[in-house]
């Protein structure tokens, strides 16, 4: 099952990735937004955002610098 | 009232645009420096550039340093932007230890280059702890996070912090 999307991307991204595309890193455009979709979520998982949360305030409240 | 210069800062964009929502910036004011990629100068010029502007805080404008292989690696690794590749850049080469960062993957790839990083919510508690600011100051602008600012925070978590803020500071 898949949902299509309508985003605005600035032209430079956008050129960017059909350039990609053109030189055969990637099949075609869809394929670019699912990776880089996957990726960002991968690196900005809630649960790593949230322990990065607690940590802070422990620095806040109680660090030495 | 007279304040003490702490250590040297490098900053991502994210603390500085939302501790100025916050008329907050004064927090970082203990800082000798806080040194602003020139990627990031621009990416908060272009949003918020009134954040640039604060008379007790020392921004310092950074040339784009010399890109390097190592951190070109981990930007594509973990998706950093321009500012935040530069700003780890000028943390290994400055020597700085600590970054001031909003984004989980600037955080991510700071822990693993042994760079300590800390966002807004904690510059927010440790002004306190600095005197510069007063717990009820703290709390309150800790409430207003959601309708002031930019910053997304999952609002039960917000809460948990403020309740915890609060109990220590009791």
């Amino acid at each position: 099952m898949s949902s299509a999307i309508h985003a605005e991307i600035p032209d430079q991204l956008w050129q960017q990735a059909q350039t990609l595309v053109r030189q055969g890193w990637a099949s075609n455009m869809e394929e670019v937004v699912n990776e880089s979709l996957r990726r960002y979520l991968e690196s900005h998982q809630d649960v790593l955002t949230e322990s990065f949360i607690q940590e802070d305030v422990e620095w806040g409240l109680h660090g030495s610098n | 009232m007279a304040v003490t210069r702490h250590s040297v800062v490098v900053a991502d964009a994210g603390p500085l645009i939302h501790l100025d929502e916050l008329n907050a910036l004064d927090v970082l004011s203990d800082y000798a420096a806080v040194f602003v990629p020139n990627a990031v100068w621009l990416e908060v010029q272009h949003h918020r550039p009134q954040a640039l502007q604060h008379a007790n805080v020392n921004l310092i404008r950074q040339l784009p340093p010399t890109p390097s292989a190592r951190i070109n690696a981990m930007a594509a690794i973990y998706t950093l932007h321009n500012g935040e590749r530069e700003a780890l850049t000028l943390c290994l080469d400055h020597s700085v230890g600590m970054l001031l960062t909003d984004d989980t993957a600037a955080r991510l790839a700071a822990k693993s280059l042994n760079i300590s990083a800390h966002g807004t919510l904690g510059l927010l508690l440790r002004a306190v702890r600095q005197k510069l600011r007063t717990s009820f100051e703290i709390l309150a602008l800790l409430a207003a996070i959601p309708q002031q600012t930019t910053l997304h925070i999952r609002p039960s978590l917000l809460s948990e912090v403020i309740a915890r803020a609060k109990t220590e500071w009791e």
